[in-house]
Formats: structure tokens, sequence, C-alpha cells
């Protein structure tokens, strides 16, 4: 019954996008991606917040709001030298670690940075509506870039 | 630690029966050089082609360009780690096939840029352009994961410099540059009045296409360490970086690069050239953080004065770049940082994704995203229809006349961040 | 071909009128050039294309007291004159004279007309006007005058022709935020190295990208019980009283407002509108409290939500406006809510 309870608190919690560390489980990390490859090779492993529809800035967007709820971020929200308006995909790994109220500043910095730079890009030109096979090779980048921080996690 | 050049400068390339450097000119048999490519079991064939400054040539898409040179003395050889065995490179004699090189193409993936225009508007802003070139294009067998196709392009480019470069081997220079870097304590006592600096050369180190390696290693597995200038003269630092194709820096970048050539020009005279510090720019950012502590801690455990700091690629290096200077100026060392631009296409929006006030002195290779307009040429080497992608992808438009227009970034070397060229921006 | 025609815009003290004590001097329109005019009819260059066919001499101080009223008057003179070009100044490092050197010169562009500019990076017009018209990067004193001419001389033959201008570095003008390529001619590298040694010495360099600035701000505390607390709005979104009683400028604005809400519940049509000349105005001006949300706030105060709000709100244009502008405005709302006892504010852009 307790457990029971305690359990549905944490979902509450968890569905209010509060981060665990709050209340005390700690060491949880987070994909937000709309790369299907990403989801498909560690979706078992890692948690995973799959934006199905989503675009490269949605991803951002996502991520920014965690980080306003407390969640730190854990890869550059800018990796691979890809620009925001070539590859349609983007994965972004963020944790409950705590963070400080420097390393706040830091990286709202960063993912307002992110963000702004996306929307400079798509103000030059939209993402292309690519052909399925160059679709593929994104997607490919686009795992191998978070996996370097995946294996620093696994 | 004392490398001596000897510069071989080279006018022209051609295939002949017999591969040889002779009057300035490289003779390649075509052949035997395509059966040494070939050992490769990854790859199912490979074109050569040759492509000489002012030709209406156009080379795309560009993975990586190389320097033949050949070690004639010294401990090791060529691109140790890779090509051959580990060993400590930097000592002794490398002879330079100055004025050549050799281009790698290959579709490792279908969105791939990187243009090299022999003539015209594109050439003014690839260094590539004034060189002879031996092209190597490659065609993998068929359904090679992208990881090994990469590596066996980069691979394949590796051993026809050091092909080329080898008939290097017995030919008298022409000239000498000597390069040297005295141990800590000798600087000490012979330059005792003059700014310690050091160059903090940042590495690309992300993934699939965004890599790079020192004596074989992975940059992104490595820690912050110290290099000597004169074994990244011998290929101790190779790329395997292929995307933005403005400001990747090529491993002929490596081989030359211009921080070092620039410091070691004014080493013993205003300053005293202590060493390089190699850094990598890693996703994660416990990485990031990790590896400009060791940054920032190794320029002051060097006792340094100064320190140059340049970095490769887009978005995400922009805060290592930013990490590094304010570190090392908080240790009271005093930085000037080389960069690029992505400002828009009207030169309007924030040029870089991170920035930080202690960045008070900045060097720029230009803005990226400036429009330029490419001729048609006569020829492509290499695979035209990526033309098609470039054109009615995501930076650039194909006009009637067969013509180009594009943002700068497609241009291999154009925005370089290790300042190898004279574009800047205001 | 005829020669340009170009008008130039001085102040008393160049036309040779007097100093501070004429500097309430009206705006007057001379036939051709006087003064520093001279120096540019003398250039070659200049000469060779343009010639100043008229020169409108106003006081400083009459200009930046007058500045609606004066501007009106020097454009009637301008236009008069049916100009290719007009060159204002240069004004070194004249604050006021920068500023109307600034504001004649980007009132004479709006209109169609090329114009530029010339000051000391330092004159408080340079920060105001850079990114509206070109500004030749002078020396602070008028001892720079030939120097100033040589280079305002070859930019405003290229501004009036439409010639392709290049990069801040190349032309002379200060930089104004638009990124522009050109080929230095010494490589990065080498840049890099001569920058770090200058740096080193403790001597004088110029970096080649001015990093911006992010002005962080810490939170302050949290106000725990928002049902006592004292509300007040603020906007750079430009909501003034209907008519604009100050007179705003709809962007690059030079001042705030003050101005009493005591009495409104919600922002009507014929109440309020908006100043800001950088969005389109149609929906703020059907509804103010779009941008400055009057009725919300009353409801909550209605709800018990919130204490109260302030009898006064703040607004100002943030259209443009200079950053150093920006902060003195803030300077002082600020203080005037703290000696009121504001609790908390409420922001509010565009």
């Amino acid at each position: 019954m307790v457990v029971c309870l305690i359990y549905k608190i944490y979902t509450i919690l968890i569905e209010a996008g509060v981060p665990e560390s709050i209340y005390g489980v700690s060491n949880m990390y987070l994909i937000v991606t709309n790369n299907q490859l990403c989801l498909g090779k560690y979706g078992a492993q890692i948690k995973m917040e799959y934006l199905e529809e989503g675009s490269y800035l949605d991803v951002l967007l996502k991520v920014r709001d965690y980080l306003h709820l407390g969640w730190k971020l854990e890869t550059h929200p800018m990796t691979g030298s890809l620009k925001p308006n070539q590859t349609p995909y983007k994965s972004i790994m963020i944790s409950n670690n705590p963070l400080d109220q420097e390393e706040f500043y830091s990286q709202e910095i960063t993912i307002s940075n992110g963000i702004a730079a996306c929307r400079k890009f798509q103000s030059i030109r939209k993402t292309p509506d690519w052909p399925e096979h160059l679709l593929e090779d994104f997607r490919i980048v686009d795992l191998s870039l978070i996996e370097g921080a995946i294996q620093r996690i696994l | 630690m004392k490398l001596e050049l000897g510069i071989i400068p080279i006018s022209d390339i051609q295939f002949g029966p017999e591969s040889k450097v002779e009057n300035g000119t490289i003779y390649v048999n075509a052949e035997e050089l395509k059966a040494l490519i070939l050992e490769d079991e990854a790859l199912q064939s490979v074109e050569l082609d040759i492509a000489r400054p002012g030709e209406s040539v156009r080379i795309m898409p560009v993975k990586d360009v190389i320097e033949p040179r050949v070690k004639v003395s010294g401990e090791g050889a060529m691109f140790p780690g890779v090509i051959s065995k580990v060993a400590t490179v930097g000592s002794g004699r490398t002879n330079v096939l100055r004025g050549s090189a050799v281009v790698t193409t290959g579709k490792i993936v279908g969105f791939q840029e990187g243009i090299i225009d022999m003539t015209g508007e594109g050439a003014k802003y690839t260094p590539f352009s004034q060189l002879n070139n031996l092209v190597v294009v490659c065609e993998p067998v068929d359904g090679l994961a992208k990881h090994a196709h990469e590596k066996a392009v980069r691979l394949a480019g590796l051993k026809t410099a050091d092909y080329i470069g080898k008939l290097a081997k017995n030919i008298e220079a022409e000239e000498i540059e000597t390069y040297e870097t005295v141990s800590v304590k000798e600087g000490l006592q012979r330059w005792p009045d003059l700014p310690r600096v050091a160059y903090v050369l940042m590495l690309q180190s992300q993934g699939l296409l965004h890599d790079t390696y020192v004596y074989g290693v992975d940059a992104k597995q490595s820690l912050t360490t110290v290099i000597m200038p004169t074994e990244i003269m011998d290929g101790a630092i190779l790329s395997g970086n292929c995307v933005s194709a403005c400001d990747k820096n090529t491993t002929y970048h490596h081989l030359n690069n211009p921080v070092i050539k620039d410091l070691f020009a004014q080493h013993g005279k205003t300053l005293n050239f202590v060493g390089v510090i190699i850094t990598n720019e890693n996703v994660y950012l416990a990485d990031k953080m990790r590896s400009s502590d060791w940054t920032a801690k190794l320029c002051d455990w060097l006792g340094l004065d100064g320190a140059i700091v340049s970095q490769e690629g887009f978005g995400n290096p922009d805060t290592d770049l930013i990490m590094n200077c304010k570190k090392i100026e908080a240790k009271g060392v005093k930085t000037v940082i080389i960069t690029d631009e992505y400002a828009g296409r009207d030169g309007a929006s924030q040029s870089l994704a991170d920035a930080d006030a202690a960045a008070t002195a900045v060097v720029t290779g230009g803005n990226a995203n400036e429009v330029i307009h490419l001729p048609k040429l006569d020829k492509v080497i290499g695979y035209p229809e990526v033309a098609d992608i470039i054109a009615g992808g995501f930076d650039g438009s194909l006009q009637a006349d067969g013509s180009i227009i594009a943002e700068l970034q497609v241009i291999t070397g154009a925005t370089n961040e290790m300042g190898f060229n004279t574009l800047s921006a205001r | 071909m005829s020669k340009l025609r170009v008008v130039h815009y001085i102040n008393q003290f160049f036309a040779n009128i007097g100093g501070e004590e004429k500097a309430d001097y009206q705006p007057e329109l001379r036939e051709g050039f006087v003064g520093p005019g001279m120096a540019f009819n003398q250039n070659k260059e200049f000469a060779d294309e343009a010639e100043i066919v008229a020169t409108v001499i106003c006081g400083d101080s009459y200009f930046n007291e007058n500045v609606d009223s004066a501007l009106e008057t020097v454009m009637g003179m301008i236009k008069s004159q049916n100009p290719d070009l007009v060159i204002c100044g240069p004004a070194f490092n004249a604050g006021r004279y920068g500023v109307a050197c600034g504001t004649v010169a980007a009132a004479v562009n709006k209109a169609g007309i090329p114009a530029i500019t010339g000051m000391y990076k330092e004159n408080p017009g340079a920060d105001m006007f850079k990114k509206e018209v070109y500004i030749i990067s002078t020396k602070n004193s008028a001892a720079g005058m030939r120097d100033a001419v040589k280079k305002m001389a070859p930019l405003a033959i290229k501004v009036a022709k439409g010639e392709a201008i290049g990069a801040s570095a190349e032309e002379g003008y200060l930089p104004n935020g638009i990124r522009k390529n050109f080929f230095e001619k010494k490589r990065g590298s080498q840049r890099a190295v001569e920058m770090l040694i200058k740096k080193l010495a403790d001597k004088e360099f110029e970096t080649e990208y001015e990093m911006p600035s992010f002005d962080r701000v810490a939170p302050g505390e949290a106000i725990k019980d928002m049902s006592k607390a004292k509300i007040a709005l603020v906007t750079s979104g430009g909501i003034v009283p209907k008519g604009n009683p100050d007179h705003i400028e709809s962007s690059s604005a030079s001042k705030y407002g003050q101005y009493d809400i005591s009495m409104f519940t919600d922002l009507t049509a014929e109440t309020h509108e908006t100043a800001h000349g950088g969005y389109d105005p149609v929906y703020a001006n059907a509804d103010a409290d779009r941008v400055l949300p009057v009725d919300v706030i009353k409801e909550y105060i209605e709800e018990g939500k919130i204490g109260s709000l302030h009898q006064y709100y703040y607004a100002t244009v943030g259209n443009g406006t200079a950053v150093a502008s920006a902060k003195k405005y803030a300077t002082e709302i600020g203080k005037k809510l703290v000696d009121d006892h504001v609790d908390a504010v409420i922001l509010t852009s565009t």
C-alpha cells in the first residue's frame, strides 16, 4: 500500500517533469531525440523521449523546457558540424544530476544559443525534404555523435 | 627536438610508365598505385585523376587533402600509428613535395559537401586550387558500413601520399627549413626575457565523420596532452573529419599548420614558442569540462605568458573554444583565439554559438554563410551528382547556365580556423 | 555626366558662427560649401564626381533641444536642394554634434537619399546610429579633419552611386553589426601571432570579432506571498497613452515615459496605442493589454492573487534602441520602483 502510494507520487512528479534527484532517485539519464535509430538501438537501456514527428528545433525546445524544470544538459545541443538546416535529426542527453546556479546559467545560455542558431539557419533556408537514403545517412551520423556520450554512462 | 624539412618544389603531376619524381614533376604509374590502394578489401574500385592550378576542373566531394612527405632520416616514418609503426617522429629530416597534394573523394554519406575549384571564383577561397592535385576517387564494396567506408577512404589517401612521398626519399632538396623545440629548462635559460607562448590546437572529435587521430589514437578517447610541433609536421595528427568543408582541418592543414609556422617565425625573437597542447571537442559536456580544465592546467604548468587557441568545426566546438579561452585567461595566460563565423547570408546574425567576455582577442576566418557564385566548369572529378544535392539542398542553388550559387561553407578550407587563409570579416 | 549634388550638414562651430554661446543657432541653408566642406570639394576623388551645392547649418543645442522641429526644418532644407547625397559632419568627439549628425543622416537615409557621417568611436552618436548609417571612424578632435575627409569622400561616392560597400575594416566605417568578408594582407595565423605579441606587451590591439556580451542578472528572491505584493508593469513594447504625449520615437528611442494607469482596468483602442515601429502595430493598437497586461493584473487583484498594481507604468521602444540608452532608462526606472516600494516587476517585450 505504502509502496503503491510512493510509486503513485513518483509517477505524478515524473509526469510533471520534475527531475527525480529532487525527490531522491539519483542518476537518471534521458535522451530527447527524433532519431528512430537512436531509439531502436538504445531505447531499451536508456530512458528516451522520442519525438516521432519532431524537428531538430522541437528537440532543442523540449530540452530547454526540461532545463527550466531543473534537468541538466549532458551533451552539447549543437553536436556535429552538420548545420541545423542540413540534418533533420538531433539527439541530446540530459540528466537529473544536480547543477548549481552558475552551471544553470551557462547551460541556459548554451541551449538558448542553440535555439537561436537553429532558427538562424532555418531562416536562411529550411531543411530540405531529403530522400530516404539521405535521411538514413543523417540518422547514422546523429547516432554516432550521441553514442560518444552513451558509452560514457552505460 | 629538431626537424629539417627538405623542400622539393613540384610544378606538375603526370601519369607515366614509372613512378618517380624528376625535375619538379611527379610521374605516377597509375596501375601500380591502384593495385596498392585496392589491397584494401573494403574498396571495390579506385580511379586516379590529376587537377592542376588554372584548369577548368572541380573536385567534389572532397574528403581529405594530404601533402606527400617522406622521412629521410630520424626516428619513425610518415603517419605513425596508422601507415607506419608507432614511433616518435618529429626529428631528423623529412622531404616535402611542396606544391602537390593527394585529394581523396568518396561519397561516404549522400550529403557530403567539399568543393575544390581549380579556377574561377571558388579557386580564390580554397588554398588547394594552387596545388597540383592527384585525386583518388574511391568506390567501396557493396554494403560497407559507414565507419568502415570512412576508414577505407582515409587510408587510401594516406597510402597514396606515402607512396608518392617515398618517390622523393633520395632527391636533393632545393631548400631546407629547420624547426627546433628545446626542453623547458633550456628554453628558460636561452630566452629568459621572452614571453613563453604555446599553441592550443583543438581537434575535432565527435563521432562518425567528425574524428581526428593522434598517432592512430581516436582523439575523443584521449585527454589533453602535449605534443612537439615537429611531430605534427611528420604526420602525427591525421584528419578523419569530413563535415563542414570550409572549417575542417584537413591532414594538409595539420602538416602545414600555419600557427606553428608563424610562431616558429617569431621564436627566439619576440617570443619563446614552448610547444603545442592538443585537446579535443567531445560531445559530452563533462568531457569538455575535463579537457578544458587540463588545457588550462598545462598552460599554467608550462609557465606560459600567452597562448593561441584554434578550433575546428561549427557549433559544439565554439563551446570548447570559449571554455579553453576563459580558463586559460583565468590562469593569467593571455590568449588569442581563431575561429570563423556563421553570421547569416546578410551577415547580421550572431556569429558564434558561444561567447565570453574573456575572449578579447579574436581572429576570424570569415563568414561561412556568405554567398558566392561558382561558374560551370568543364570537368568534375569525383561525384558530379553531389552538385545536385548541394545545389538543390540546404546551401545553394543550381542556375540555368550550370553555375552554382552557394554559401562559402561548401568550399574546402575556405574559412579555416587555423588561420591558413587571408580571408577575414568585420 | 553631371556631378552628384551633395548637401553638407554642419554645426555652428564648424560654420565659424561661434562656440557654445551660439549653440542655439537656428537652422540655416547656405549655397555652396561652408567650412569643412572646402576639404571635400578639394579632395580630388570627391571633386571628380561630386560637388557640395549647399550647406545646412544648425546649432547643437538648438538641434538637440528641439529635435522634432529642428529635424523637420533641416530635412526641408536638404530636400529643397534635390541632393544625390548628404554628408553630415564629421563630428569627431563632440557629443551633441554627433547625435545631430546621426539623427540627420538616419532621417535622410530613411527618406531614400544616401547619407553618411563621421565621428569618433566614443561619441555617443556613434553607438546610437552606427547600425542605421555608415559612420566613418575619425580621430577625437578636428585635428583629424584631413584624415576623416580622406576616408569619408570615397565611401560617400560609393554610397551615392549604390556601389557594393566593403567590410568596415576596408572602408573605415564603424562596425555596424553586419559581418562582411574580405581578404586581409596577412593570413589569419600571422594576424593571431601579431595580436598576441601586442596583447602580451599590453599594447593596444584590435579584435576582429567583438564578443556579444550576455548581461547576466541574478534573479531576486522569490516572493512568498503574491497576495500582498505590489506589482509594476514596465515594457519596451512602446505602449503609450493615445496620442503618444511624450513623442517616444518609433525606433532608437531617446526617452521613456511614466504613465498613470491607476484609473484603468482595461486598455482599449481609445485609451492606448503603441509607439513601436518594429512590429505590426494592429493588434497592439486594437488592445494594448496584449503588450501591457493591465486587464489580467486587475482581474488577479480582484481575485486576491496579487496585492496591488503600482500606480505608474514605464514604457519605451526597444526597436533599435542603443544598449547604453536602455541601460540608462532601466537604471532610472529601477530606482523609482525601489523608492516606491514595488515588490516585483513584470517586464514585457515584443
